[in-house]
């Protein structure tokens, strides 16, 4: 006879509510008559996240202390509930922007099911607590988003960004399960709280594990050199996915990065954090240089994120409570900007039928007044101006790094942020101050599209974003909870 | 113990690993590519499977059995998108899959 271990249902809730919105999307997708079909996919979809958000605010309010439950497979705490809450919230608006995207092929229950399972998968990884779910959580949200990302198979562009994408994820987790295994050598514990200590902090198999699962972060989490698939991804999926994957992967990678690191590696913590610093460093000088010379906006906004990715790994190199509360604060304003950004590159695409660009989006700002400010309150707050979460969270971030006595590390960041001021308010410049030739102004006299749930989830994302800077204190207090509870 | 030191082991799982790893990023074949991830991760298999014997634990191979199921998943996946590919016609050469930089 077996023992089974006890399991606690809470913990588990906010995937399972997603697995069971996936459940109920891809049923609806084959029962329900094709009339109704999207309707009622995108609202399981949609009630699934909603569930998520609830039960992860829930988990989050009675997880007081951090503990191991289900037989030490996952961890029941508020750093874990509140990546929930980041992937649920991101997931909620990415579910609005995705409902009016236009299909070639009649896939619109799928893409929901997909969307809903892609969160699910993001939840678990956030909570694993060894190294086994740590992966299956990660392949859970990876496969789906492959998917997701060649849903459109009509169209060449998503294909090559799904084949892409899972070729390089592939590879990426390979090396991921190759570093657990050698780590799992030295130390003869998957679990990721009992590793450290098992074995001398110089350990040959201990330290190449921890090097190969760091790659695998990294690719997850688009820094460079890690980063080259990012742009050809995100240009190819559809636009909404994009933002999903700029909101909510990128967060889950990096904060599991960090539990993993400063839990089970502390005695090796001079290692990833120069080699943090280094990642951090190499993301910022190729995300900026290389975003800088793009028209495409969605390549500019990948390689934005790829930027990102390098001043979030500040917190990583930084490896104190304070980095940590600044990075779970940041995801908050980013992601929400994220998601924002690309629900108006979205718009701008259903109404053009071609992608956007710097150049076609001249005259965007005075054609559809509401649009063109949320556009420009999302760009200052990537670029950290005052007003914006941007802001807050690039101040916190620097003073996580300064603290832990990375002054150069500032330094590049300084640069890092003048230099993202160019292509930001290229943005707001292009949809300001460009003229507009006659012929598309006389073709765009129609009126402009109008898309209710997409402007909804839009204004949602400006008030997060704005929100998260009038109403710092209980975000901080809230990331501050989440963070006492990581060993740092 | 019988059989070989667990040495050897880590060292054919660490080929498989290697030879993978340079399919992956030198062959332009989708399918060889394809390939060449499933061996990766068998290399990694069999290193799990290896550290699993020598600390006479289980986990390291309940680990190697969910890499497979998860493998056998990404290859699902990947030989859909071959045939998508196929089936439009795209070039099955990743050098010439090229349409996303302009």
């Amino acid at each position: 006879m077996i023992r089974t271990p006890a399991i606690d249902w809470l913990t588990l809730a906010p995937s399972l509510a997603l697995l069971a919105a996936t459940i109920a999307s891809l049923m609806s997708a084959v029962l329900v008559p094709e009339r109704r079909r999207k309707n009622v996919s995108w609202f399981f979809c949609l009630a699934g996240y909603a569930g998520a958000f609830a039960a992860a605010a829930i988990l989050f309010d009675r997880s007081p202390h951090s503990r191991g439950v289900i037989a030490n497979a996952l961890f029941r705490d508020r750093y874990g509930a509140l990546a929930a809450m980041i992937v649920a919230g991101v997931g909620l608006l990415t579910t609005l922007v995705y409902y009016g995207e236009r299909s070639t092929v009649d896939r619109v229950g799928e893409r929901f099911a997909l969307l809903a399972s892609a969160g699910g998968g993001m939840i678990l990884f956030a909570q694993s607590a060894n190294l086994l779910t740590l992966f299956l959580g990660l392949e859970w949200l990876s496969i789906s988003l492959y998917v997701l990302c060649a849903l459109e198979r009509e169209r060449p562009e998503a294909i090559e960004a799904g084949f892409k994408y899972l070729i390089v994820g592939g590879f990426s987790s390979a090396i991921l399960v190759f570093g657990a295994a050698f780590v799992y050598g030295a130390t003869g514990t998957l679990n990721l709280a009992q590793i450290a200590g098992k074995a001398p902090s110089g350990d040959l198999f201990l330290v190449t594990g921890l090097a190969m699962i760091l790659v695998g972060f990294a690719f997850k989490a688009s820094a460079a050199p890690f980063h080259t698939w990012t742009p050809d991804v995100y240009q190819g999926a559809a636009t909404p996915v994009s933002g999903f994957m700029a909101g909510a992967t990128k967060a889950v990678a990096l904060l599991v990065a960090l539990r993993v690191l400063s839990l089970s590696f502390s005695a090796q913590e001079h290692l990833w954090t120069s080699a943090a610093a280094v990642l951090a460093v190499a993301s910022l000088v190729v995300g900026n240089l290389a975003a800088l010379v793009q028209r495409d906006l969605k390549r500019m906004l990948a390689y934005s994120s790829i930027s990102h990715a390098g001043f979030l790994l500040f917190a990583i190199a930084a490896a104190s409570s304070l980095g940590t509360r600044a990075l779970l604060y940041y995801l908050i304003p980013y992601g929400a900007a994220s998601v924002g950004v690309f629900a108006l590159a979205a718009l701008h695409e259903r109404e053009l039928g071609e992608p956007a660009t710097l150049d076609n989006l001249a005259g965007f700002g005075w054609r559809r007044p509401l649009s063109g400010i949320a556009l420009w309150i999302f760009m200052l707050s990537f670029a950290g101006f005052p007003l914006t979460g941007g802001f807050v969270g690039k101040v916190y971030l620097f003073a996580a790094a300064y603290r832990s006595g990375w002054t150069w590390l500032l330094i590049v960041g300084a640069v890092a942020t003048l230099v993202s001021l160019g292509y930001y308010l290229a943005v707001v410049r292009a949809i300001y101050m460009r003229p507009v030739p006659d012929e598309e102004a006389a073709a765009k006299e129609e009126p402009p599209l109008l898309d209710r749930m997409l402007s909804t989830a839009v204004f949602a994302a400006v008030v997060v974003t704005v929100g998260s800077f009038f109403a710092v204190q209980p975000l901080i207090d809230l990331a501050k909870h989440a963070a006492s509870q990581l060993p740092l | 113990m019988l059989g070989p030191a667990i040495a050897w082991y880590l060292v054919v799982g660490s080929a498989i690993f290697a030879i993978g790893a340079a399919g992956v990023m030198l062959r332009r074949n989708p399918l060889i590519m394809l390939l060449s991830l499933e061996l990766m991760l068998n290399g990694a298999n069999l290193v799990l499977i290896a550290f699993a014997r020598r600390h006479g634990s289980l986990d390291g191979q309940v680990f190697a059995l969910a890499v497979m199921a998860v493998a056998a998943a990404e290859v699902v996946v990947g030989l859909g998108l071959v045939v998508a590919m196929a089936r439009r016609k795209i070039e099955i050469d990743v050098d010439l899959l090229s349409r996303l930089r302009k």
